[in-house]
């Protein structure tokens, strides 16, 4: 076992070697930044990490944070290994989420054996139907996912807004609350597992669709059949898959766990649906998945590093005043990094062999 | 009825030319890059740096055409740093694409916090906007009058620009290469010419277009910056440029049509309509007219192949 780990470890090390550069590049330009800015980055970064450990509070936050990025990004990848590119993740947590809060604000005073899973089944049916709508576009009649998702985005957002805000037709009556909609009833909600803080036991259900994530694309045969269609659609039309069946399932699958990420949101701590439930929390995810290659494992641990710098750099700005979007800019420089990996080891290839050729010649020269 | 014709005026023709503005010029851009074969999903940030540069330089010089200029050398960076991974570093497009929206929305929200010292927006009297134009003799003409008068300067220079766009792709070497670049690199190399070298060309001229895209969302259509002002343009320039399949007067239609749905938005608020619904708009008709287009180009694609069969 142990062999089997290090064996693999060796196999990835130039990749790790040139993630873990990327990493410290990134954070390297994101201290610059704050110099010229004029921040300090020593007290900036202390800030960060003070800001996602500093207690158990903001531990139980940078957790939960965790896990809404390692369900996001699981969700891009799975749509991705068959070859759907699924950006549409941000409407599909909306429309979840909303789904989710409305089921259980109707369902209210019936037991909760019988409320919660029938708003885990509507935050899915949402999310997937939305998934589903691009998925038979993208099968059916070859229109692009990737525009297609990124406009049913905007409109399931506008729709939420309009439903929930403060003169929609779904917005709460309860007082002295501006927007969104009535409060999850307190026996629905996700019970905490460390006080005060987001974490909820929405962790466990997260870590079970995790595990099937995983499973499904590396252990199943299904995945495999994915992976296939994924990197050769007509390969797998040849090979007698279904390669129709498999692209819609892939993406709804995605869209179910981005619907049911929004009602993690509401039901982990959020309680009600507002308007603002997610700060283009799936395009996090999305960086998140690109980064490991959309390989899942690599997700879920990856997913870590990102929340510690999301909720500290959130903390910086309220401590010192440095925006918080400094986290963004970190994000998306690892990844201009990380594609441009392979170019950039080749190009370092390249003026290595050329040097060698070079000094040969010189030897041959002399001789 | 009088609820219709405050719907349906002249008021509507105006918003549409000003809507329409910004996705024209990323449009174009857009299909510079479309044609030397990048998918460039990256044309929102692009946007938003220029619509962000433009605002702190014509506060800070006071002066709008500074602002113009020094979102246009931010367009030519960007456009320089897109291509240097996308083409010289190969790596994913769609990738750097999303990874540039991040960043520059991430970026321009940072600025705008340490430079001004504002979360969210940023107005000032001090932001000096672009000058409309006013024809003299257009006055007395009754519908074209009140239409081509007192726009944004840009709203006249982007006709141009279309025009220009043409005029290069279709009548000059540089176009003809360039169109290359994307559809058959390996000919473009055997005759001489580096395909990277125009496939750089047209990601800077992108990067210029958003740029002045950018400039007139902040300086021309409204006079301040705030966090995502883009607000998707990028991609439904994107989307624009494949309804037009990157040929330039097409373009530009798709890109007017998508103006007279917004404008049309913000007329139907006029009588009641909740904003978040007329919002909705472009948006699904964006979805709409992309399976229109897919589907007949399909459809004559295939009658073609059935009239060549029944001629053999």
């Amino acid at each position: 076992m142990i062999s089997k780990i290090t064996d693999t470890l060796r196999e990835k090390r130039p990749y790790l070697m040139s993630l873990f550069l990327s990493i410290l590049a990134a954070l390297l330009i994101g201290a610059v930044l704050m110099i010229i800015t004029g921040y300090n980055p020593v007290e900036g970064y202390a800030a960060m990490i003070k800001g996602a450990f500093g207690s158990s509070r903001v531990f139980g936050n940078t957790m939960a944070k965790m896990l809404t990025l390692c369900l996001t990004g699981l969700a891009m990848a799975v749509g991705s290994q068959a070859g759907m590119f699924n950006v549409g993740g941000e409407g599909q947590l909306f429309l979840g989420g909303l789904a989710a809060t409305m089921t259980a604000v109707y369902l209210q005073g019936v037991s909760p054996f019988i409320a919660v899973p029938l708003a885990f089944i509507s935050a899915a049916v949402a999310g997937g139907i939305y998934a589903w709508i691009p998925a038979m576009l993208k099968v059916k009649l070859n229109v692009s996912e990737v525009i297609t998702t990124i406009m049913l985005n905007s409109v399931a957002i506008y729709l939420c807004t309009y439903l929930t805000n403060s003169s929609g037709p779904l917005r709460t009556h309860d007082r002295g609350v501006m927007a969104g909609t009535d409060a999850v009833p307190k026996d629905f909600m996700f019970e905490q597992v460390i006080s005060r803080s987001n974490l909820s036991t929405a962790i466990i259900y997260s870590a079970v669709i995790a595990f099937l994530c995983w499973y499904v694309m590396k252990k199943t045969s299904v995945g495999l059949e994915m992976k296939i269609t994924g990197e050769n659609e007509r390969f797998a039309f040849f090979s007698g898959l279904s390669k129709d069946k498999i692209m819609i399932g892939a993406m709804v699958a995605s869209g179910v766990i981005c619907g049911l990420v929004g009602m993690f949101e509401v039901f982990g701590y959020q309680q009600r649906f507002l308007p603002s439930i997610s700060n283009e929390f799936y395009f996090d995810g999305m960086l998140v998945a690109m980064i490991m290659n959309y390989s899942p494992l690599g997700i879920i641990l990856m997913s870590f590093f990102f929340a510690v710098i999301d909720i500290g750099a959130n903390a910086m700005e309220l401590s010192i005043g440095i925006s918080g979007e400094l986290s963004e800019i970190i994000f998306s420089i690892i990844i201009f990094l990380m594609a441009a990996e392979g170019g950039i080891s080749k190009a370092v290839q390249d003026r290595r062999a050329r040097k060698k050729a070079r000094a040969h010649l010189r030897e041959e020269a002399v001789q | 009825m009088s609820q219709l014709s405050e719907v349906f005026n002249i008021g509507l023709l105006q918003n549409t030319l000003r809507t329409a503005t910004p996705v024209i010029l990323a449009a174009m851009g857009g299909l510079l890059t479309e044609q030397a074969g990048i998918m460039n999903i990256g044309m929102d940030g692009m946007i938003l740096v220029g619509a962000f540069v433009a605002v702190a330089f014509s506060y800070l010089c006071a002066s709008a055409a500074m602002g113009v200029l020094m979102a246009v050398l931010s367009g030519i960076l960007i456009g320089i740093f897109f291509a240097v991974f996308v083409v010289k570093l190969r790596s994913d497009e769609f990738i750097i694409g999303m990874a540039l929206n991040t960043f520059a929305a991430g970026l321009t929200v940072y600025l705008l916090r340490s430079i001004f010292g504002v979360k969210g927006t940023f107005s000032d009297a001090a932001i000096v906007s672009l000058p409309t134009v006013h024809i003299g003799f257009l006055e007395n003409i009754p519908v074209l009058g009140p239409l081509l008068n007192d726009n944004s300067i840009f709203v006249y220079i982007t006709w141009l620009l279309v025009f220009l766009t043409w005029l290069f792709l279709y009548r000059t070497p540089y176009g003809f290469w360039l169109r290359a670049s994307g559809e058959h690199p390996e000919s473009l190399e055997t005759a001489g010419i580096s395909a990277h070298k125009m496939k750089f060309i047209a990601s800077i001229l992108c990067g210029i277009f958003c740029g002045f895209a950018g400039a007139h969302l902040s300086l021309g259509y409204l006079t301040m910056f705030s966090e995502g002002m883009s607000n998707s343009r990028g991609f439904i320039a994107f989307a624009c440029v494949i309804f037009g399949m990157a040929n330039p007067p097409k373009v530009f239609l798709a890109a007017l049509l998508f103006g007279f749905l917004q404008a049309l938005g913000l007329r139907l608020q006029s009588v009641g309509v909740p904003a978040d619904i007329t919002s909705t708009i472009p948006y699904l008709a964006t979805v709409l007219m992309l399976i229109y287009i897919v589907v007949s180009t399909d459809r004559k694609k295939k009658n073609k192949a059935k009239k060549q069969l029944e001629r053999i």
